[in-house]
């Protein structure tokens, strides 16, 4: 009987061992070697799952805004459980968007070794449904994490208008290089694309390995190309996060009411010409992805664009901007080339503005559009809308 | 015998036309395929070129090395000649005609470095430069012309570049000048346009005159950036190069097919360069300095004529500098000047190395040099050590593979 026992204990002590050797994981080991070339990584696949590889532990912006149900029994697309994202658009934390990054460890945001390299791996695959369909997610990102050990690439899509239905996403990684990363899945949206919030659903998310995949051609985005259509527009292709100069003196609301051109809503700036930061002048710029000041190969290309066409109007008229601006980003990944007007007088009343981009070279941009202007030329502040900006 | 005697008498017809229109010493030639090409002497000259203006340590932009009695040139010179320099940009020629004379006979004789001349057309003036004024254009004609009379002989002259940056003050934010109709126009916009245009016709007239008194010189237009070239192109006809100031980094991104668009003329680059200190780090890193300037110079050589790849029009370029000047951070502190500053006092983004530093402020005034000082002297002035920028160049010029397109192939190079 003691020999059974023995036996009996023996065996409950070496089947996870045995279990662990088998599974096809990449790396178990941050940044080990690949050694076998397995043909997924799962990300995400049930709750406890043991080949969920990343944890949902970095939430971003409007954290408060975000509940989790990480064990979701209702409708998973397989296995037992998904995880159910319910995002109020409640501004908790008054920053307007909000997201979560898969990350390993927990909360690691680059200051801890903790990446896997996938190498080998070509595509990220995932699940993902709205309760009811039509919320808005304003990306779904692979890698980007930053830091003392950061990832060594950023990947995403979007935006994703949602079906109440399950429905499969692929992000491309051909050609990406997948050594290290910490942050193995990511989505952002916004309280201006969602006013009303949104729940969603996630489920199997994993990265493949298919050799047949090729990297991702540079696509010619068609005209018109919006920047700015409407609050909730699944075509503002661009995040109006450059603040520069005097950044503490602008208030922006992208989704005003105050007599908008067209659509629902506009843009309005209050620019109160204070030197919050001494610097005497303020802008922004409109960028992809946000706060990409070229330091994330991301630039849309363009080339079909002949011009850039914006409606402006002042709250009072005559106030003045000095430069509206597409493209003009340098860094190490550089707007292929900028044009501008400028200084503009605003009327009171909305009027059409256009930057020509004949003879431009539109064919990598990240900086889609921008407005300076400074005290000297309105020592009261201004206060102005834009609406409708697009490449067309 | 009637056809021999056809013959002889269209090649006396030929003689007689060609040597009747002798091509301008040094001239720009437009080839078939509408790129431009800089002659010399009727072959093909290719800009490899610096900025100089070797103000030793200790001393500020006032001082006069024209006249310094050790000759700094004489050892610039060499360097330069080892290195494959073959052109020096000099803003503004020295009171002394008979020191710059020499300055520029030296370069030529010694080395067979020619000279850009260059004059600022007044852009330093106190109060302002009053371009939309009668009597002050008068003055600042008089000068170039003075210049273009005094040096049009030398046989190291190159070419003539009127004005720097002087464009940037049409929006008045620096050096600020109006007229009366220009003030009492209301929109900003056409106020710009006002300056730009009375700016660019003055310098159509001080080619003009230039060409009358030398015709063996072309004359280019110092522009910073691209900005007001499309007005330029209404008004500046008679502009043979732009010679345009860029510092974009890696890249001078889409410059060259854009002049081609907005006003077809030939270009330098008469400044571009990367520092070499990394004010994020805070050290000195020549290998930073040395990846943006070879990927500059890579760019002007993609463009040079007769690569299918690339627009054709560039001429070749004048780096900025040198060098290093040590006065740069505080013009105003003698003390300064003989320290090697680190601190930096302007921010650009697109020498991305280094950005992350305090308030985004990477550009350092003082480590532009290809060629650093030493507080030691050698021959009376500050010994010069070579940056890895200086090899890195020479070694391209020798050798300039370029990877345009993905092909890689060899740049026209005959000089």
């Amino acid at each position: 009987m003691k020999k059974l026992l023995v036996v009996l204990a023996v065996l409950i002590m070496t089947l996870p061992i045995y279990a662990l050797a088998q599974e096809p994981v990449a790396t178990e080991e941050p940044t080990a070697e690949v050694t076998e070339k397995p043909k997924e990584f799962v990300v995400y696949a049930d709750k406890n799952a043991r080949v969920n590889h990343y944890i949902p532990s970095g939430w971003m912006g409007d954290y408060g805004d975000i509940k989790l149900n990480d064990q979701d029994m209702q409708s998973p697309h397989s296995g037992t459980t998904c995880m159910q994202f319910s995002y109020s658009a409640k501004k908790s934390q008054t920053q307007g968007w909000a997201g979560v990054f898969w990350q390993n460890p927990p909360n690691n945001w680059g200051s801890k070794k903790g990446g896997f390299d996938l190498t080998g791996m070509t595509k990220l695959t995932f699940w993902v449904r709205g309760a009811k369909g039509g919320e808005i997610i304003q990306k779904f990102k692979v890698g980007g994490i930053t830091g003392t050990y950061p990832d060594t690439a950023e990947v995403e899509t979007g935006p994703v208008e949602l079906t109440d239905t399950w429905k499969q996403y692929t992000i491309n990684l051909s050609g990406k290089d997948l050594s290290y990363i910490s942050g193995g899945f990511c989505w952002v949206t916004t309280a201006d694309l969602n006013p009303d919030g949104a729940i969603f659903y996630l489920d199997n998310i994993k990265f493949e390995a298919d050799p047949s995949l090729k990297p991702e051609a540079k696509k010619t985005e068609s005209m018109p190309f919006y920047v700015y259509a409407d609050r909730s527009s699944i075509n503002n292709h661009f995040i109006p996060s450059g603040w520069m100069g005097d950044y503490g003196d602008i208030k922006y609301d992208g989704a005003s009411k105050e007599d908008p051109y067209l659509g629902d809503s506009c843009i309005k700036i209050v620019y109160n010409g204070q030197a919050a930061q001494g610097a005497r002048w303020a802008g922004i710029f409109w960028q992809n992805p946000a706060n990409n000041w070229g330091t994330v190969d991301a630039g849309f290309d363009l080339s079909k664009a002949t011009k850039l066409t914006f409606w402006a109007r002042g709250a009072k008229g005559g106030e003045r901007i000095e430069e509206f601006k597409a493209g003009g980003i340098m860094g190490e990944y550089s707007d292929s080339d900028s044009a501008s007007i400028g200084p503009v007088i605003l009327n009171q009343e909305w009027t059409q503005y256009t930057v020509d981009l004949k003879g431009k070279d539109l064919s990598y941009i990240i900086g889609g559009f921008c407005w300076a202007t400074n005290i000297d030329v309105n020592p009261e502040g201004a206060t102005f809308y834009l609406d409708e900006i697009k490449y067309e | 015998m009637k056809k021999f005697y056809f013959g002889l008498i269209i090649f006396f017809v030929f003689l007689t036309i060609t040597g009747a229109a002798p091509k301008p010493k040094v001239h720009i030639k437009k080839l078939k395929n509408g790129h431009y090409q800089l002659m010399v002497e009727n072959k093909p000259y290719i800009v490899k070129g610096v900025c100089y203006n070797p103000i030793p340590i200790g001393s500020n932009h006032e001082y006069d090395w024209w006249s310094d009695q050790n000759k700094p040139w004489i050892a610039d010179g060499k360097l330069m000649q080892e290195m494959g320099v073959n052109t020096i940009r000099l803003y503004q020629c020295h009171e002394n005609t008979e020191e710059v004379k020499q300055v520029i006979r030296d370069f030529y004789e010694l080395y067979g470095i020619r000279s850009i001349l260059g004059h600022w057309v007044g852009f330093w003036e106190y109060p302002c430069p009053f371009y939309g004024d009668k009597d002050f254009q008068g003055k600042i004609k008089k000068e170039i012309l003075e210049m273009v009379n005094l040096y049009k002989d030398e046989p190291g002259v190159l070419f003539w570049t009127l004005g720097n940056e002087n464009n940037y003050s049409f929006s008045g934010r620096v050096n600020a000048w109006s007229t009366d109709e220009i003030d009492k126009d209301p929109d900003p916009q056409k106020r710009i346009f006002m300056r730009a245009k009375i700016y660019y016709s003055f310098i159509n007239d001080l080619a003009k005159e230039i060409k009358k008194i030398d015709p063996n010189h072309p004359v280019a237009l110092g522009n910073g950036e691209l900005v007001g070239l499309d007005i330029a192109n209404q008004f500046s006809p008679d502009i043979d190069i732009v010679a345009s100031i860029i510092y974009r980094g890696k890249t001078f991104g889409n410059i060259f097919k854009s002049i081609k668009a907005t006003f077809d003329k030939p270009v330098v680059l008469s400044e571009f360069g990367a520092d070499s200190y990394d004010a994020y780090k805070n050290l000195e890193d020549q290998n930073m300095q040395a990846f943006f300037l070879e990927s500059q110079w890579r760019q002007i050589y993609e463009n040079l004529a007769n690569n299918p790849e690339g627009a054709g029009n560039c001429l070749g370029g004048t780096l900025f500098e040198w060098t290093d000047e040590w006065w740069k951070h505080n013009e105003y502190d003698p003390q300064g000047w003989k320290v090697h500053d680190i601190e930096s006092n302007w921010s650009n983004g697109s020498y991305y190395f280094d950005i992350k530093a305090k308030g985004n402020k990477n550009m350092n005034e003082e480590w532009f040099g290809i060629v650093a000082l030493s507080e030691e002297l050698e021959n009376g002035i500050n010994k010069r050590i070579p940056r890895k920028s200086f090899y890195v160049i020479r070694e391209f010029w020798k050798n300039p593979q370029l990877k345009a397109q993905g092909t890689r192939h060899k740049a026209q190079d005959k000089k």
